[in-house]
């Protein structure tokens, strides 16, 4: 055995509990396979986009008369057709019927089965228009440089202008939709084995034996420490793979620009929320002595968490109105509601430092409630003990 | 030197306990007897940590016993629990480490008390799959794999196999024999007379009796058995208060030389000497005074 200082003793209990939920728990069969399951849905959910918009084979056109040409030259221009040269009309349409080819233009004719998708049709009727006003202009005696000179257009410029709801767009309706769950699942998880862990610690005693060696507070703090840890790899490991997945195939550029900075931002809120909801949860749940119990005191937690959760997605529609400022400024609301609305607007900075301080002043006095809760009545077996007479009794 | 000093403590309006003091000495087994809800289980809260005492104090080797020396202390609750989704061994080592072992250490420990306990070859099952009495050995595997240097067990004797209570009494005497002050407390009165140096009854949340089984015996002595082969009735020859207890007879308030002198002058004297009270008589006797 060996000698340690008090401080290096009391940080190695706290940390021996952490460990031993992270052993047990987070490394245990289920928890690793519904890890793996939620990064390979995240995975794929971030990958989709792109698979869907991937069918980028070129369309297969044929051309034919003394439009070709030009035609070959507007369609090569806008990128996309795989264009094939008939001698004739005749032979442009046989290929059409013989499916070699999907459409077929010729002088004045667009060949094909069952028509052709909009997009194409859009672009190939743009060429035709441009080569037709080449053709004509050719006609009328100008020279190549003149017509050049002519059809250059400059292309508009897209200018995307904030509403005066200050929704940026329906991407980041998106991005705050899944933060928002994100955040809602990686509370509630956590939240729930902890008050069960604290149960189970009291309901088959083994709480008394520890307590002879570890101080309350260690005991609850290592176990909310080693549950937010196992949350914490598993938020990690959700938005690397998300963001990673987007990177691989291109849509992160795609994203609007705070994407990644909100996805990293909500690790901090969640800490914050975390610390609150799960004090909170060790506190209450050493309130009663089975599990069956446990519900009956979660729920104003599991409460207040659906309440934030549903009004982050009602936020998510009126993004600055005062109810949104609100709420994302009052905890415990704020954990889910801030990192939402800082997904779809724009947050003055001081509501955002605001916000945090108010969470973090919420989780501090959580955490010295919910110990002080436990404290009291973990050794406390029976019926389910009364809030008040918790608060009451000498610790 | 254990030494619980003058505790009290009550639960609302019932005093659980009236000035408990007890001591144990390097190397001794104390036995703490008493009915249900006597104050053993309270007296033995209080000495771990477990529960805090309205007055009195915990002082070990002559300083007020705090958590890192309490930390190096064995201890059984009488409600036993263990994780049930943790496994075996793995479960007795992270005990060990509570109290302060390193990993190393307490991964050893836990592999030499298993095999000790006959549980080694479901070292690596979870707990709840084990029997009861086997979940009990794991218990007990619980409160010695850090070596402790004072055990305090309540009822570390109930519900084990006979095969237990053998590794149990071992532990416990092999501890003391180690210098550690070993308080336990039983309802098996025969274990108690077995195991103990010194026994300690408490009724009501007060010390009724205490002293070492010896001196508890010798101040309960009882009659004088007397047993002589001889066809006579030797009732109004013997002096004193004369009783038959079958074939033998027993002699209260007389001079036991004289009564030895009749008896040899009647017949063969087989048996001769004082009764001597178990555990269990000097118990019972003690609550109902």
């Amino acid at each position: 055995m060996s000698a340690q200082t008090p401080q290096a003793s009391r940080m190695r209990g706290l940390l021996l509990v952490a460990g031993r939920e992270i052993r047990v728990r987070g490394l245990s069969k289920a928890n690793l396979i519904s890890l793996i399951v939620t990064v390979v849905i995240v995975g794929v959910l971030a990958a989709l986009p792109s698979l869907i918009g991937g069918d980028d084979s070129d369309e297969k056109i044929g051309l034919a008369g003394s439009t070709a040409p030009a035609m070959q030259a507007q369609l090569d221009a806008m990128g996309g057709f795989d264009i094939t040269i008939y001698d004739s009309a005749a032979e442009a349409e046989q290929a059409v019927e013989d499916e070699t080819v999907e459409a077929a233009v010729t002088d004045g004719a667009l060949y094909s089965l069952d028509g052709v998708a909009n997009e194409v049709e859009t672009k190939i009727d743009a060429a035709w228009q441009a080569a037709s006003v080449q053709t004509n202009l050719a006609a009328a005696g100008l020279s190549d440089q003149e017509i050049t000179g002519a059809l250059t257009v400059q292309p508009l410029e897209f200018v995307t202008l904030e509403s005066a709801s200050g929704v940026t767009g329906p991407l980041d309706y998106f991005t705050g939709l899944i933060i928002s769950i994100i955040m809602f699942m990686m509370l509630m998880t956590p939240v729930q084995y902890i008050a069960m862990g604290v149960v189970e610690e009291k309901s088959s005693r083994i709480v008394e034996i520890l307590l002879t060696s570890l101080k309350p507070w260690q005991l609850l703090g290592g176990k909310v420490i080693g549950l937010g840890v196992i949350s914490l790899v598993n938020l990690v490991a959700m938005i690397a793979v998300g963001l990673g997945v987007s990177a691989a195939t291109g849509m992160l550029a795609d994203l609007p620009p705070g994407t990644s900075s909100a996805a990293v931002s909500t690790i901090g809120w969640w800490l914050l929320a975390f610390a609150l909801f799960g004090t909170l949860a060790g506190g209450v749940g050493s309130l009663v002595s089975r599990q069956e119990e446990s519900g009956s005191v979660l729920t104003p937690l599991i409460m207040s968490l659906t309440l934030s959760y549903l009004g982050a997605i009602f936020l998510l529609n009126a993004p600055t109105s005062t109810f949104a400022e609100v709420l994302s400024i009052v905890p415990p609301f704020s954990g889910i509601a801030m990192p939402t609305r800082m997904a779809i607007a724009e947050v003055p900075a001081w509501q955002i430092v605001l916000s945090g301080v108010l969470l973090a002043l919420a989780a501090g006095g959580a955490l010295a409630l919910g110990s002080q809760l436990y404290k009291r009545s973990v050794l406390y077996t029976g019926s389910r003990m009364k809030l008040s007479e918790a608060l009451r009794r000498a610790a | 030197m254990l030494e619980i000093k003058d505790l009290h403590k009550r639960f609302g309006d019932t005093v659980a306990l009236d000035g408990v003091s007890l001591t144990a000495a390097p190397g001794e087994v104390v036995g703490f007897v008493g009915a249900n809800g006597a104050g053993k289980t309270t007296t033995m809260r209080i000495a771990m940590g477990v529960l805090a005492a309205d007055s009195g104090q915990i002082v070990y080797d002559g300083t007020p016993l705090d958590v890192e020396t309490r930390r190096r202390f064995g201890y059984m609750p009488s409600e036993r629990g263990l994780y049930p989704k943790m496994k075996t061994a793995e479960q007795i080592a992270y005990f060990g480490e509570l109290h302060g072992m390193s990993r190393a250490e307490a991964k050893r420990a836990a592999a030499a008390l298993l095999e000790q306990l006959n549980l080694a070859d479901r070292a690596g099952d979870f707990v709840q799959d084990l029997s009861l009495g086997n979940q009990q050995r794991v218990q007990l595997a619980v409160s010695l794999v850090h070596d402790p240097e004072a055990l305090i067990l309540d009822e570390p004797f109930s519900g084990l196999d006979p095969i237990a209570v053998d590794v149990m009494g071992t532990a416990l005497k092999d501890r003391a024999a180690n210098g550690a002050p070993v308080i336990f407390s039983s309802h098996q009165l025969d274990l108690i007379e077995r195991l103990c140096d010194s026994v300690v009854i408490i009724g009501s949340g007060r010390i009724i009796a205490a002293g070492s089984v010896e001196a508890l015996k010798a101040k309960e002595v009882k009659q004088l058995r007397v047993s002589v082969q001889t066809p006579e009735d030797l009732t109004d020859a013997l002096p004193g208060t004369v009783t038959r207890d079958g074939d033998d007879y027993l002699v209260e308030d007389a001079d036991d030389q004289e009564v030895l002198r009749v008896a040899v002058a009647a017949g063969r004297v087989t048996h001769f000497a004082y009764d001597q009270p178990t555990i269990a008589e000097i118990f019972r006797e003690a609550v109902t005074r």
